[in-house]
């Protein structure tokens, strides 16, 4: 028994400072993002958009497709998507099928501009929990709104 | 006594005991009856026969029951949407401090510094050789003969949570109202035995991730699943020779 709780708690240990290193990595690479001045102006707004309907925990950033893959307002707007905040969510066809013929985020994520929308669900969906931990960081007080 | 202190304090229930320490203190367990018993009352299945047991598909025509109900998991499909999670709590009145089923997250490390997320759902494997079942004193819970589903009798059971501990898939927590512990039961006291074909999580998935049905049945999608030829099936910790009834694949 002794021996096993020696090798449990080195592991912890181990565990512990993997865990503070990696901490501290993401604090070092938030500080270098924030050094660079992000324009809402120019690349939409930094918040990610969480969508709920028709299933909740779908993320869509801006700024990956705007500041990293040099995509300009109009490639979506408001061709493939209105300006106002949540309207596609409100459409009926807002859905996988039409996706997948082309619509929406479908119309580059196809399989030759961008990754397929029928490969790489968790890109998008990054569920339950993950909304829980991007709404933390965005807003430490806040959590995910209770489930229905 | 310095309370604040001791708030923070890490925990000493049964969720800051790791799989392994179980399972090391269950075969202490198995060590101590056997010399009192002369039996394997809180024993495992030996190392022997779970190696014996090739892969975790079982042969065809090897099936226990008939109807053996099974579920295929289609993992890379899932989206943590967690409507599995909610109809289960709906249909089976799961408390907010207990589950079912619940879905489990990892981080797959990619090329170029990337990474993908990879939702596991998880539930009870109703395995053929359930260690729960081994170790209950009271046979508040059982392997039904004829469907093979790890049934539980509340008014049974004792609280001694024996089968907490033994369950390798954490798929077991105790009911604080009924006094008794609580897990999934393929919905059968809430769906199956009133008509119903499916459970509660695999009609709510809107991915088609949960995919149940009778594996003895050769037509079924869950046969054809799992013997759909080039795609690689497993299952959660084959290694402790439970034989779940749960697969996991990405066909």
């Amino acid at each position: 028994m002794k021996a096993m709780n020696i090798i449990f708690f080195s592991m912890l240990a181990l565990l512990l400072a993997g865990g503070i290193a990696a901490q501290a990595e993401e604090a070092g690479q938030a500080a270098v993002a924030a050094q660079e001045a992000y324009d809402e102006d120019a690349y939409g707004p930094e918040a990610p958009i969480i969508w709920e309907k028709p299933v909740k925990a779908v993320v869509f950033n801006h700024k990956t497709h705007t500041k990293d893959k040099k995509l300009e307002c109009d490639a979506c707007h408001d061709s493939l998507f209105e300006q106002d905040t949540g309207a596609a969510e409100q459409k009926a066809d807002f859905t996988m099928n039409t996706i997948y013929d082309g619509g929406y985020c479908g119309a580059c994520h196809d399989g030759e501009t961008a990754f397929a929308s029928d490969t790489r669900c968790t890109a998008c969906h990054i569920g339950a929990r993950g909304e829980n931990r991007l709404r933390q960081a965005e807003n430490p007080a806040e959590t995910a709104p209770a489930h229905h | 006594m310095d309370i604040k202190k001791l708030e923070r304090s890490p925990s000493e229930d049964l969720s800051a005991i790791s799989s392994r320490e179980r399972r090391e203190f269950l075969r202490l367990g198995l060590a101590i009856t056997g010399l009192y018993l002369g039996g394997s009352v809180l024993s495992l299945v030996s190392v022997k026969d779970a190696a014996a047991f090739g892969g975790v598909v079982p042969k065809i025509g090897e099936y226990p029951y008939n109807p053996h109900y099974t579920m295929v998991i289609r993992e890379e499909l899932c989206i943590d949407c967690e409507r599995c999670k909610e109809a289960c709590v709906k249909t089976n009145q799961v408390p907010s401090y207990g589950y079912r089923t619940t879905i489990l997250e990892r981080r797959r490390q990619l090329t170029e510094g990337k990474s993908e997320t990879i939702f596991m759902p998880v539930l009870c494997n109703h395995c053929n050789r359930p260690p729960c079942v081994r170790v209950c004193p009271t046979t508040a819970t059982w392997k039904d003969e004829k469907t093979g589903i790890v049934m539980m009798k509340p008014s049974r059971c004792i609280g001694c949570k024996t089968c907490m501990t033994a369950c390798p898939y954490n798929a077991r927590y105790f009911q604080e109202e009924k006094r008794a512990v609580d897990k999934c039961d393929f919905c059968w006291e809430t769906r199956l035995s009133k008509g119903e074909t499916t459970t509660a999580c695999a009609a709510a998935c809107p991915a088609d991730v949960r995919v149940f049905g009778n594996l003895a049945d050769q037509k079924s999608r869950v046969y054809q699943l799992i013997h759909t030829p080039e795609t690689i099936v497993w299952t959660l910790r084959p290694e402790t020779g439970a034989l779940p009834n749960v697969f996991y694949t990405n066909a």
